[in-house]
């Protein structure tokens, strides 16, 4: 594994990281609509994603990868060409698949190959094989209800001949589309008409067309499954050289006897054939009206949903196909109903609903044996690598070439200068020099603003992945969770979302274990049998609010004060006078848990305090909200990018130091007077309302220096407010921030040095941990 | 070379073979006796602290600099002299005579009542496992070659915790006090 050299390694991990994010949201997608028909286009994505996943590992001679990826391919052919129905078991093993693919990346990428994880792969290849019974044969070929020539047929390829089947089951419309292109440009033409079909339906084939298409032409017949009325597809197919046609399908023996149209008729029948007839009619009015009347003679008139699934029928639409299929004979539609298996269920995100089972009955399905259990599993990425588009790489380039010009000018100047030696230069020059200094400044904000996009990403590549985290949280917990997650889109720093990703998989872990009640405690509680999960951002100037909360049994205070007393975090003074805020912020202190035992989610000696520690390194702050019965909720405050910051420089005893400019909230002048104490702290009073207040000398032990006013900067991040005293103010600048690493890590208040442009190196105040020691002060004092 | 290494070696060899064990056979088979090993000298960077000369492994040594501005961190240890800013990279700066007993208390050379450095003053920075770190030398003496035989390591296990001196080297009069970079920096 070694002799591949650590570059081509690497670009084999991001490429492959890249492949399985991909079958990670086809998987995603699929998992969300568990309840309707699988789309075909989802189902190819991930065949996809499994086939490039196995040559690439083959490639790079990655064994283990590539023999799972084959499993994997396998499968997953068998479910494209319909010769297995998705159920909940393919789809558990696939997410178990998608795992134990990060995994085997992991080791990867660190060069490892870990005797266990080589066990688990062997197992996951076994259960891929193994998995899912035959889908049902069908009693007769509803193909030969089509009416199309045997010679068109016979060119169609399987998948082309699976779907046309299945298209044909389910009473799709089908039309046969008839377009002809001049030689010259008919690939346009076709990928255009194509892409005005993707919307309405589903291209099934695409085929020469059997009628001349001209003289210098060519004509194709698309075989389209469409979703959309007759009239709505002419519609969307204006202006292109398209002619319908529907192809007949006759009607298959046996439907018009079954009238299914009163709900009353259905819940009287025999629960085997009501859980055959409701998966026909429960997606439907998803889907909107079909176009069903042209090719049936009978459309089925959907009832409502709970109506028609009472809830003995859940356990024949379960175990179709294996179970009650054999026993129903002569019914055509059944093939429908086990291809649909998991139909009744509801969406992940559906809302209430009496049928609702979801991640319940995954949750409540047994454990195979040797199933992998990642136990310190991270989300953060194994690369590095950021996704650049290349129209911003351009305009990055093009600046530096503008850059390059302001240098030539310079050095014209500086030479003439040179030359000119001890005569004074011309006012001119001046002026000359000036101008260019400013186009150099503008010319460097804009790279410096160009190079900060390039590392923004999108906060919803963690929010995937925890949403599939929270899949198996929810299943390992026992738990009924619907996973609502909103702001993907919001952007921040790379660094940031890599870093972030960590104490966000904790703390809906924590919400997920602690906060959520089980179903019938939620029932009990006259909850809704399904708690709410939300992970939510938005950008709130140049700060990202992220919050993730439950709609849970809350947290109890008394609970946490009984905990901290008892752990010696706070003595029974302390814990009297404080607010109900300040004992649910008690929660963060290291050394806390609640719960008294250690489970296997959360509590695994890892607290909140890490959690808060690490938002800490990012400059980011955490807050807690909870009521009981009625939820908890976390904030986390954090900025949009570190790599440059805008900063306050600041001078303290002849110490130069700079705060950054995203936490400072106003700046005060303050007679030495205006400071009054209180029970022996120091505070300000700001428009009435007291403010807590250090001066920055005093906390560094720095002589100090008698002054006729302070400035005072008032800091904030989430509620917290303090003033920070110090003695001058010399203005604002761009820093970028090196960080203590190494040696100096263990500093307090400091986050890191920046160097200002006099060679001398400033220090950048730690807002964070200010706020933090000038609170703990004062509860020190209190 | 004997005979009989000769012919070992030209049926034997490989470079990446290790033959000792054979040429130790070798050696008694022919009753020659073995080869006195070479010293090998290892160099060592010398400087001074104070009045006493000091040296440690020059391939711990990363380079030598002026010293430049220095940043003191507030309410670290007193060893900590301040962070440097060599070049772009921030390296802390320490100061090991408190820790020799060299000195009672650190040397005032960082923030605004600082004066200016010495001139012979330098900064090392060495290599250590905790990444690159910056120490004051009053001056630096050179370097020195010292082969085995001049050096008079402390056996490590008398060593105590915190005992930076790694032993004593002897060339022609001059003595060196052998330094442990890593010990001597050590929290």
């Amino acid at each position: 594994m070694t002799q591949h050299g650590g570059k081509a390694l690497a670009e084999f991990v991001a490429e492959a990281t890249e492949i399985l994010d991909a079958l990670g949201r086809d998987l995603l997608a699929l998992d969300e609509a568990r309840d309707q028909e699988a789309d075909p286009e989802h189902i190819n994505g991930i065949f996809r994603a499994a086939h490039s996943l196995k040559g690439l590992s083959g490639l790079f001679g990655q064994e283990r990868i590539t023999q799972l990826a084959h499993a994997a391919e396998d499968l997953l052919d068998r479910l494209r060409l319909g010769r297995l129905t998705l159920d909940d078991q393919v789809l558990d093993a696939l997410v178990d698949a998608l795992d134990t693919f990060q995994s085997l990346l992991g080791e990867t990428s660190r060069g490892e190959e870990g005797e266990d994880l080589t066990q688990r792969t062997r197992a996951m290849e076994e259960r891929l094989a193994r998995m899912g019974s035959p889908a049902p044969p069908a009693e007769e070929d509803p193909l030969e209800r089509l009416e199309l020539d045997v010679q068109v047929r016979a060119v169609f390829t399987e998948y082309e001949e699976h779907r046309l089947r299945e298209n044909v089951r389910r009473g799709v419309a089908l039309w046969r589309v008839r377009a002809a292109f001049d030689l010259t440009d008919f690939d346009q033409g076709l990928a255009d008409l194509n892409a005005r079909l993707k919307p309405l339906g589903e291209v099934i084939s695409t085929l020469p067309s059997s009628r001349p298409g001209g003289a210098s032409g060519i004509a194709f017949d698309l075989i389209f499954g469409a979703k959309v009325s007759a009239q709505a597809l002419e519609e969307g197919l204006q202006g292109t050289p398209a002619e319908l046609a529907p192809l007949t399908v006759r009607p298959a023996h046996g439907e018009p006897s079954r009238p299914v149209s009163a709900p009353e008729t259905v819940s009287s029948l025999s629960p085997a054939d009501a859980g055959v007839t409701a998966p026909d009619g429960a997606p439907r009015p998803k889907r909107g009206k079909k176009k069903g009347t042209r090719v049936r003679p009978l459309s089925l008139e959907a009832g409502p949903p709970q109506a028609l699934l009472p809830a003995d029928t859940r356990a024949p639409a379960q175990d179709a196909p294996s179970g009650s299929s054999h026993g129903t004979p002569g019914l055509v539609a059944l093939p429908t109903a086990a291809a649909s298996a998991g139909s009744p269920r509801m969406k992940a995100v559906a809302g209430p609903s009496p049928t609702t089972l979801g991640l319940q009955s995954a949750a409540s399905a047994p454990l195979p044996a040797g199933r992998p259990r990642p136990e310190e599993t991270s989300l953060r990425s194994l690369t590095q690598t950021v996704r650049v588009d290349i129209g911003r790489l351009d305009g990055l380039i093009n600046m530096v070439g503008e850059l390059l010009l302001i240098k030539a000018n310079l050095q014209r100047l500086a030479e003439a200068s040179r030359q000119d030696g001890t005569v004074a230069l011309s006012k001119l020059f001046g002026q000359e020099l000036s101008r260019e200094t400013r186009q150099l400044e503008r010319k460097l904000e804009a790279l410096q603003e160009g190079l900060l996009e390039a590392r923004m990403v999108p906060v919803g590549q963690v929010f995937d992945k925890l949403a599939r985290l929270v899949r198996r949280i929810a299943r390992e917990a026992g738990k009924e969770i619907d996973f609502v997650s909103t702001g993907g889109e919001v952007e921040l720093d790379k660094l940031i979302v890599e870093e972030l990703s960590d104490p966000l998989m904790h703390l809906i872990r924590n919400a997920i274990d602690h906060g959520a009640e089980g179903p019938e405690a939620r029932l009990s509680a006259g909850k809704s049998r399904r708690a709410v999960v939300r992970l939510r951002a938005e950008q709130k100037g140049n700060h990202v609010l992220i919050s993730v909360s439950d709609d849970g049994s809350g947290i109890d205070e008394a609970r946490v004060r009984e905990v901290a007393l008892s752990r010696g975090l706070v003595t029974s003074a302390q814990v009297s006078e404080m607010t109900r805020r300040e004992l649910l912020n008690l929660i963060f202190l290291p050394g806390f848990s609640t719960r008294s035992s250690v489970s296997a989610l959360s509590g695994r000696g890892v607290g909140l305090d890490v959690v808060k520690n690490n938002l800490g390194n990012l400059s980011g702050i955490i807050d807690v909200w909870s009521e009981r019965g009625k939820g908890t909720a976390f904030h986390l405050t954090l900025p949009v990018t570190l790599a440059i910051v805008r900063a306050l420089v600041v001078g303290v005893s002849g110490r130069t130091y700079a705060v950054p400019l995203n936490s400072v909230l106003e700046i005060l002048a303050v007679q030495p007077d205006d400071i009054r104490t209180v029970e022996r702290r120091e505070v300000l009073d700001l428009r009435g309302q007291t403010l807590p207040f250090l001066r920055l000398g005093r906390l560094f032990h720095l002589p100090e220096r008698e002054v006729n006013r302070h400035f005072v900067v008032v800091v904030g991040l989430a509620q917290q407010r303090l003033g920070i005293a110090v003695d001058e103010l010399f203005g604002q600048q761009d820093i970028v921030t090196k960080p203590l690493g190494g040696r100096l890590s263990g500093v307090k208040g400091i986050s890191g040095a920046t160097d200002l442009g006099n060679r001398r190196t400033v220090l950048v105040l730690d807002v964070a941990e200010l706020l933090e020691e000038g609170i703990a002060q004062e509860r020190r004092r209190a | 070379m004997s005979r009989f290494e000769a012919l070992l070696d030209a049926f034997f060899y490989r470079p990446d073979e290790d033959v000792s064990g054979l040429l130790d056979f070798a050696v008694g088979s022919d009753g020659l006796s073995p080869r006195v090993p070479e010293e090998e000298p290892t160099e060592y960077l010398a400087f001074r602290l104070e009045t006493e000369c000091y040296a440690v492994p020059i391939l711990t040594v990363r380079e030598i600099c002026k010293v430049p501005l220095l940043t003191e961190i507030p309410r670290a240890e007193p060893q900590l002299l301040g962070v440097m800013n060599l070049r772009g990279e921030l390296l802390p700066v320490y100061d090991v005579k408190l820790r020799l007993r060299l000195s009672e208390v650190p040397p005032l050379v960082a923030g605004p009542d600082a004066g200016l450095p010495p001139k012979a003053a330098r900064i090392l920075v060495l290599k250590t496992q905790d990444g690159p770190a910056g120490v004051w030398v009053d001056s630096v003496a050179g370097v020195v070659r010292l082969k085995p035989s001049m050096v008079e390591l402390s056996p490590a296990g008398l060593r105590g915790d915190r005992d930076c001196v790694a032993g004593l080297g002897r060339k022609g009069s001059q003595l060196y006090i052998l330094l442990d970079p890593e010990q001597a920096l050590a929290p």
